[in-house]
């Protein structure tokens, strides 16, 4: 290694700067946590912790009731991860000798550059969806709860429906969607990220309304809603849109089309029929198909006796898999998921009145990489600090 | 530590060797005490009633640890005041009344209606009371007085109810608290519906009945449980004042039960020793002696008075660790299960690393910050417990003896290192700025126990901090989650390494070490319960009002000690006493130079 480069990335191995990025983080995580009181997980996730600059609005920090304007830029969870893992590998290309005497230090930074390597990959890889599923249903897809798609079902091949999914970020208003296998265009009226459906006489503000379709038959229109997205836990957006399909120029009809219809079916679906043939019209999760089934056997929620309190869920399930010739029963519960070809499936949540479960099914690559880090970096203080006393107590007995 | 008397008496004669000994002795004494079965008030052996077992909140206990937690959630107390058909809590209306226990008072609630009319619900909220129209400077009111008001009050607890709990105002928490002491008293008023009768062999606790229930199934009416006949004539006896009768009905059946529930029947009792020993609070008492003993002793006697200190606080953690011991096992699961309990356990960690720090240094900062953090946990502790039962059930999510005898066990080690370290720096601090106590070796002794907390504190933080990762992926997929309490448990980690880092980095020496130690106790309590004041997240398991008020309170304390330590060392008194010693002993060279400051 050349002198001259030593000398330039000298500054960036300081331990000054190590102490000045520790102070950043810890005074960041801080701000993180107070967030989260107003914001949900996943947004204070996205602006706080996987983000280059953060905005921090001065309220946080006080009683909601203060209304205090203002707010101060920082560095985000993204670069102050970065800069310590350029800090500490610098550091260790200039500063650090390869002693014996060092290799608990060595092992420490070791499992944390594991550890922030590994919490990198899960930002990029993690996927995390959810699979809700009554008692005795089969589902053969998760869902993803936080995007939405619309979804545009042609049953009329009895051996399997023809799904056309249209993916949330082409639902904007004044679009035009054209697919090939659809006899009709769809144009989007409206979309709102986040609304609550009511009677017409009951809304205000920005309102959509349709002229067919389940809306119509309940005599229920949307309001806009502000975005949610998960303040309290199991707290979510409801999006609508209002969507017109048009056929040789000529307007079919205007359905509006929600999550909340997804969610709390109302009566039968509805459809846009065309040319004799029913199409069905839903927004709902964007589902991620799989090539296994999940049958759900029985729910079971325990309580302790004379409470409220839950002591277990438990998911009995028969797992299907005919490409793998799987066909077995597992027992999920709290803290015992199931691991299976490269998920993982845990108990996550319930449906009102016990009749269904919801599992969370997450594919994390980098799932092993803490365990690692963990023992290394244990090891490590242990062999650091072990001498230190080592050396202590032989001082003070030598005394 | 040396024991022979030998050493003492070089430094203070005989009386020096003797105190401690007899300081010691008089504790020994003190603790046996607390030992004693309480003396029965009458003729009717209410403390082995006490001992029979009844399912409440999800397990089983005696019916003392029921009667105790019931009286505290109503009236904030364990004991009140009581004769021929009067009773209250208020010891300023007590003049003629007897004191008596918990049980006592469950027992009239089981079966005089007159109990009704003890005034023992505690109401604080002014705005409460104007609710109920009753002077200000009442604060307990009988059942039958408050039912006189129950249309505005069930009014107003119902919109209470409807809201979120973390937009309940200060009165409407008051309102929910006194329906909560309602439900609790009518609990305990119908006996009928109190789960007392067991099984017919030991098992699960879902199979313990009530009288109505047992009435109702007819495996029951086949094969009746003892307890169904033997509740009534205790009932009745006690009504009909027969203490005979009443004694004689409760041996029989505690017989039935030492036979079918042999083992259950063990970690009752235990319980109900552990409700008349409280060793916590004899533990607060003693640590408060040894505080006390281990200060004096650096102003003179110095020997005699360290070796009492150090003889009762080992005698102080035989106690607390008895205390701890036996909730595990009544429990049957690791030491730390909740708030409380969490209390505890950091208490006994600190106070066990300031016996190793004493051990090595032996001049009484060890005893002090370990009587010091034990006392001022335990005292924490206490506060919790005036939440009701302090063996709670574990969330299924929670319910596992693996995590938590790894992660949570560990990461409140962590706790309660960092606090030791903090401590550590307060007196540091403390008897640098204040005294003329921190001599330049001090200085040095203290840096390096707080060095060496500090690493220990690392150690515990860090791996704890992962493991709770590890335990997150496990039991709902994912290894971080910038969840609150996770926040907090990882931000111990980086201000320790901070710490470490501006100290290897020469950013600080021994008083910027000590300050940032200082700043260790504010991040540490701030994730121990800061966060579960913030309302969110999945470990949120406590919300406590008055908490807010002495978190902030502590909080401010310690800022407090590192702006006293931001006064430049020189002004010190320690400083100044050294350069003007200094100064006498070589009055030839007056421009010796003072102490070169270590900042």
């Amino acid at each position: 290694m050349s002198e001259s480069w030593r000398e330039t990335v000298k500054p960036l191995a300081s331990i000054r700067l190590t102490v000045v990025l520790l102070a950043l983080s810890i005074f960041l995580i801080f701000a993180g946590t107070w967030a989260q009181v107003d914001m949900g997980i996943w947004t204070t996730l996205k602006t706080y912790f996987r983000s280059y600059l953060v905005w921090i609005p001065l309220q946080i920090f006080l009683p909601r009731h203060w209304h205090v304007p203002g707010a101060f830029p920082y560095p985000g969870g993204t670069l102050l991860g970065t800069m310590l893992m350029i800090n500490l590998l610098t550091a260790h290309a200039v500063r650090f000798k390869r002693k014996r005497r060092q290799i608990g230090i060595w092992l420490v930074h070791l499992g944390i550059i594991l550890l922030l390597a590994g919490e990198g990959v899960t930002a990029l890889f993690a996927e995390e969806n959810n699979m809700t599923i009554d008692e005795g249903q089969t589902v053969n897809y998760a869902e993803d709860i936080r995007v939405v798609e619309l979804a545009i079902i042609d049953k009329s091949n009895p051996e399997a429906d023809r799904v056309i999914a249209i993916p949330q970020s082409m639902l904007r208003k004044g679009r035009v969607i054209h697919h090939p296998t659809l006899p009709f265009d769809l144009r989007i009226d409206q979309y709102f990220s986040n609304a609550r459906l009511m009677e017409q006489a009951n809304a205000a503000g920005t309102v959509m309304a349709a002229n067919r379709g389940t809306a119509v038959e309940n005599n229920l229109v949307a309001q806009e809603q502000p975005v949610v997205s998960g303040v309290e836990m199991g707290e979510i957006d409801l999006p609508a849109a209002l969507v017109t399909p048009v056929a040789n120029g000529q307007e079919l009809g205007t359905w509006m089309a929600s999550l909340y219809f997804s969610v709390v079916p109302q009566g039968t679906p509805q459809e846009i029929t065309f040319d004799n043939k029913a199409y069905r019209i839903a927004l709902r999760h964007k589902r991620v198909y799989k090539p296994y089934s999940v049958k759900l056997l029985d729910f079971k929620h325990d309580v302790y006796l004379g409470t409220n309190t839950p002591k277990n869920f438990s998911s009995h399930i028969q797992l299907v898999d005919p490409s793998h010739n799987e066909n077995r029963e597992v027992l999920i519960y709290m803290n015992n998921p199931l691991r299976y070809q490269g998920e993982t499936f845990y108990q996550a949540s319930f449906k009102e009145g016990d009749v269904g479960t919801v599992l969370q099914v997450v594919r994390n690559p980098g799932w092993l990489v803490p365990y690692i880090a963990c023992v290394m970096g244990a090891l490590g203080l242990l062999i650091h600090f072990g001498a230190h006393l080592l050396r202590f107590v032989n001082g003070r007995k030598a005394a | 530590m040396s024991l022979t008397p030998k050493a003492s008496l070089r430094s203070g004669g005989r009386f020096a060797a003797v105190l401690p000994v007899v300081l010691l002795a008089l504790c020994a004494f003190y603790m046996i005490s607390a030992f004693k079965a309480p003396k029965e008030a009458s003729e009717f052996q209410l403390g082995q009633f006490g001992g029979l077992p009844v399912v409440d909140l999800g397990r089983v206990k005696p019916l003392d640890t029921l009667a105790r937690t019931s009286l505290m959630v109503i009236s904030n107390k364990q004991t009140m005041y009581l004769k021929d058909g009067e009773g209250t809590s208020d010891h300023r209306h007590a003049k003629g009344l007897q004191k008596v226990s918990a049980m006592r008072w469950l027992m009239d609630v089981m079966t005089k209606p007159e109990a009704r009319n003890y005034t023992v619900l505690r109401i604080d909220h002014p705005e409460v009371l104007a609710l109920i129209h009753a002077d200000r400077d009442r604060m307990y009111f009988s059942v039958n007085e408050i039912m006189e008001h129950r249309d505005v009050l069930s009014d107003q607890i119902e919109r209470a109810r409807a809201i979120p709990s973390s937009d309940l105002s200060p009165f409407q928490h008051q309102l929910l608290r006194l329906a909560q002491s309602l439900e609790v008293y009518f609990k305990l008023e119908d006996v009928t519906g109190l789960l007392l009768i067991p099984p017919a062999h030991e098992g699960k606790v879902d199979t313990w009945q009530s009288f109505v229930q047992a009435q109702k199934s007819p495996e029951a009416q086949a094969s009746p449980s003892p307890a169904i006949a033997a509740y009534p004539a205790m009932f009745q006896a006690w009504a009909q004042n027969q203490p005979a009768d009443f004694n004689a009905a409760l041996t029989g059946y505690l017989g039935t039960l030492e036979q079918g529930h042999a083992s259950r029947m063990a970690r009752v009792r235990f319980e109900t020793l552990l409700n008349n020993v409280q060793p916590f609070m004899h533990c607060m008492t003693l640590y408060v002696l040894v505080f006390v003993l281990a200060i004096v002793s650096w102003l003179g006697m110095s020997r005699p008075l360290l070796r009492a200190a150090m003889w009762i606080l080992l005698l102080t953690i035989v106690m607390h660790t008895f205390g701890l011991v036996t909730r595990i096992y009544i429990q049957g699961r690791p030491p730390v299960t909740n708030l409380y309990s969490s209390a505890v356990f950091v208490g006994w960690g600190a106070v066990i690393l300031g016996i190793v720090l004493e051990r090595f240094y032996r001049n009484g900062i060890g005893a002090v910050t370990a009587a010091g953090t034990g006392f001022l946990t335990l005292l924490i502790a206490h506060n919790l417990s005036l939440d009701g039962d302090t063996m709670t059930m574990m969330q299924a999510v929670l319910d596992t003896n693996f995590w938590l005898a790894t992660h949570v066990v560990v990461i409140t080690l962590g706790y309660a290192s960092t606090f030791l370290a903090g401590f550590l720096g307060i007196v540091y601090i403390l008897r640098g700025v204040l005294t003329r106590g921190l001599t330049p070796e001090l200085g040095r002794s203290l840096s390096r126990m707080i060095y060496g907390i500090i690493a220990f504190a690392t150690l515990f933080s860090f791996v704890g901090t992962i493991l709770g990762g590890i335990w997150a992926d496990q039991s709902w997929g994912r290894f971080w989650g910038w969840d609150p309490k996770e926040n907090g448990a990882l931000l111990i980690v980086l201000w320790n390494a901070l710490v470490l880092h501006a100290r290897m980095g020469g950013m600080a020496r021994q008083r910027g070490v000590a300050a940032l130690a200082v700043g260790g106790n504010i991040v540490t309590s701030w994730s121990w319960f800061g966060t579960n004041m913030l309302g969110v997240g999945l470990h949120a398991y406590g919300f406590i009002d008055s908490a807010i008020f002495w978190m902030l309170t502590f909080v401010a304390s310690q800022l407090a000690i590192i702006g006293l330590a931001m006064i430049p060392q020189r002004h010190w008194r320690s400083t100044r006493a050294a350069a003007a010693a200094t100064r006498t002993a070589a009055p030839a060279a007056p421009g010796t130079p003072i102490l070169p400051s270590t900042a």
